[in-house]
């Protein structure tokens, strides 16, 4: 059913992703939603159903939780991943809590920019997607085949109004890993990373101070701070921060703080900075 | 924002594109690679909307090489291309995909070297020269004035680094990075880069030094 | 026992054996024969007209062999209602490759294109399979001068010369005693008309009854040509002449011979 309907109802379509004619749909490595997980109104072309919503001349835009500010990084000690915790539905902050950071396994982790359900949904089917890799190759998979198998199943669906922007962070055979993926179709490695309306913020803070070469102290440290950093000036980013390291045993979570006592402390220690200069 | 400049000479052709990726105002990287290698004596550089050029990249490259694995031989430049451009064209009444590209080969039963470009409409041109983005603007008439088809290799490195220059001279948009890649009868030559110098302080700024680099802009 | 087993193409026999396509072949066997040699300057088939009433209007220049595309020709033998579906599609395939790669059809692939056609024929229920054998001679630049031969069920094979349809074992049983490597084109048109002549049922060979079509390359150009039934007559005539010749020698030998022993 989800692969008819998806044939007659794709704006994009599906053949064109296929070799020439030599397998249809449903193969193993072409990504088929299946039976039932992920199923579109029938008897309507999606992406003309929902532009109208989408664009910001509309009287009845779908409001998605926007407001966000993420960031990984990668450096000797593995990965550093962070991210704050609100949500907003324009200029009202629905929570402050939300758990940006999605576990997709042991040794994966997801960060949530865009649409919240979108970031969930997927990243729960690649979390599906990666242990069925795990069982059928007896080993696990890499960041970037599981961030790649992200970016084909969100790609399947591009222009259908999906909106995600997400960091797959991992530790694999080649080290530390860090796709960012977004609903574009995007799919790039590098060490810095940051995503969200917050991330310019966290960008000027991280370039300044990032070293490949920094002790684990100084990396979550810098994490940390550049999320505060964000959040002081973006009002769509706020709430607490929450703060994973991937190693080569997979990942922990370190801290979790509020962004207001992060506040007072780097007020206390810029004024303590200050003194001490006037001292000298 | 992106850009991307392919050359014709005599037995070798040189390809280049630059090397960030971003997002509205943001530059995500600075050293994304931006060329798919389609076989030993073909290759392209893509730009555009950054999902679509890497899944019809991909595309491309995958076709050619099934078809080289089911014939036994690889399809000539020319085949390689017209074929792309007819999935390009194929796309544009369907789901259109915002791919520019310039591809180059060396067929080695005819012994030519030839470089096409293309755009997402699916134009399809066989060029002594080609750029595609924003500094296309600057590189095409920089090409116009001295490529000559005799050129050797270093002369070639030469007008390139000329465009590149021109391009990050006058373009608004900041493409600090190139790389390039030569193609001849050996086949695709390994990945070279050109990149603008970050900025650093130098001595004390003074009114004469000022109106030098004033000089520079006349 | 056959009965059971050969009503479907689809359908083994309890010995492995798939009757209709066998069928098919046999078909074949009672065609007007086709013959093709691989020269080193070019490429020749060779077929036999079965249709030769005189109330016939010729309409057609060739009735068996037929342009597949500016590298490639083909001649058939069997039904001639089913090849001319396959030569329709063989035609079209090669167009479609064209419109694609804006390039000649490399010949092998298309021949691998019609084969596979044919082995659906044996495989999917409820369908005949096509009673054609079809000889394809081609160029292309990877492999240069080509011969191919298909059959019913979808298998082909590249060949330096062959024969299907009536008679064809003759055929190629001579051909393998005649033919050599660097044979060139003009012995090759003399050893098929050599063959024919043998392997035909009617004793007098004439241009009604056969038709020559060759393959070569001028200037960096296929040219396909279909013989005109004039040189077709000269050929003809050339090999009956040294048969005559030979004939005639054969004779005076023997008087001499008779005559040395009755002296």
């Amino acid at each position: 059913m989800a692969s008819v309907l998806a044939d007659k109802y794709c704006s994009k379509s599906l053949r064109g992703i296929l070799m020439d004619g030599e397998c249809g749909p449903g193969h193993e490595y072409n990504y088929q939603p299946l039976n039932n997980s992920f199923t579109v109104p029938p008897g309507i072309d999606p992406h003309h159903f929902v532009s109208p919503f989408m664009s910001d001349s509309s009287d009845c835009k779908i409001k998605f939780n926007h407001g966000t500010t993420t960031l990984a990084f990668k450096f000797q000690h593995g990965v550093i991943v962070a991210v704050d915790s609100r949500a907003t539905a324009g200029s009202y902050i629905a929570s402050q809590t939300v758990k940006k950071v999605i576990e997709i396994n042991p040794y994966l982790l997801g960060t949530m920019a865009g649409g919240a359900a979108d970031c969930a949904y997927w990243e729960r089917q690649l979390s599906f997607e990666c242990r069925i890799y795990e069982l059928r190759n007896k080993e696990r998979i890499s960041v970037a085949a599981a961030s790649k198998l992200l970016a084909n199943m969100v790609s399947y669906y591009k222009g259908y109004g999906l909106s995600m922007g997400t960091m797959i962070c991992g530790w694999d055979k080649k080290g530390p890993g860090i796709y960012y993926v977004d609903t574009d179709g995007n799919r790039f490695t590098n060490n810095i990373f940051s995503v969200g309306s917050g991330s310019t913020y966290a960008y000027g803070v991280i370039d300044s101070t990032y070293k490949w070469s920094m002790s684990i102290e100084e990396a979550r440290e810098l994490g940390k701070r550049a999320i505060y950093h964000a959040t002081y000036r973006d009002s769509y980013s706020g709430g607490v921060v929450n703060l994973y390291h991937v190693q080569e045993d997979g990942w922990t979570k370190v801290s979790q703080t509020d962004v207001k006592s992060l506040h007072y402390q780097y007020e206390e220690e810029k004024n303590k900075e200050i003194i001490n200069n006037e001292e000298l | 924002m992106e850009c991307l400049i392919g050359m014709k000479f005599d037995g070798f052709s040189l390809i280049a594109h630059d090397n960030s990726a971003g997002r509205s105002v943001l530059v995500m990287k600075q050293n994304q690679d931006k060329i798919f290698h389609l076989g030993d004596h073909l290759a392209m550089v893509v730009c555009g909307d950054t999902g679509d050029t890497v899944y019809f990249g991909e595309f491309i490259q995958k076709n050619l090489a099934y078809y080289r694995i089911k014939n036994g031989y690889s399809l000539s430049p020319s085949a390689a291309v017209n074929y792309t451009r007819h999935e390009m064209a194929k796309r544009l009444r369907q789901a259109p995909n915002l791919v520019n590209l310039i591809m180059t080969g060396y067929d080695e039963s005819t012994k030519q070297t030839s470089l096409y470009f293309m755009d997402y409409l699916g134009t399809l041109a066989d060029v002594p020269f080609a750029a595609h983005g924003y500094g296309s603007y600057f590189a095409l008439s920089t090409l116009d004035r001295y490529h000559r088809s005799n050129m050797s290799k270093e002369e070639a490195e030469g007008l390139l680094l000329k465009c590149i220059l021109e391009v990050q001279k006058r373009l608004v948009i900041n493409l600090p990075s190139f790389s390039f890649y030569f193609v001849d009868e050996n086949g695709v030559s390994s990945k070279r880069t050109v990149k603008t110098e970050p900025a650093k302080v130098v001595g004390e700024s003074t009114g004469e030094q000022q109106s030098e680099e004033m000089d520079v802009f006349v | 026992m056959a009965r059971r087993y050969d009503t479907k193409t689809t359908i083994f026999s309890p010995e492995g054996r798939l009757y209709q396509v066998e069928y098919a072949m046999e078909a074949i066997g009672h065609a007007g024969t086709c013959l093709g040699i691989l020269a080193k300057d070019g490429v020749l088939l060779a077929a036999e007209r079965k249709n030769t009433n005189k109330l016939l209007d010729d309409v057609f220049l060739s009735e068996k062999i037929y342009r597949l595309h500016d590298n490639m020709a083909c001649s058939v033998a069997g039904i001639t209602s089913d090849a001319n579906v396959l030569t329709n599609y063989l035609r079209q395939t090669a167009q479609k490759y064209e419109l694609v790669y804006k390039e000649a059809m490399p010949c092998e692939q298309l021949v691998m294109q019609i084969c596979d056609l044919k082995q659906q024929y044996t495989q999917f229920g409820g369908l005949r399979p096509f009673g054609v054998s079809i000889l394809f001679m081609g160029w292309d630049p990877h492999y240069h001068y080509q011969l191919y031969q298909s059959d019913p069920s979808g298998n082909y094979g590249g060949w330096k010369a062959t024969c299907v349809g009536n008679n064809h074992q003759a055929a190629i049983s001579m051909l393998k005693q005649e033919y050599k490597d660097d044979i060139d084109l003009k012995d090759g048109l003399d050893l098929a008309v050599k063959v024919l002549h043998k392997t035909l049922d009617s004793t007098k060979l004439n241009s009604e009854k056969v038709e020559f079509a060759t393959l070569t390359r001028k200037d960096g150009r296929t040219v396909i040509e279909v013989l005109p039934s004039g040189e077709v007559d000269l050929l003809i005539k050339k090999y009956q002449d040294e048969v005559e010749a030979k004939k005639k020698e054969k004779e005076r030998q023997k008087a001499a011979e008779s005559q040395t022993k009755m002296e």
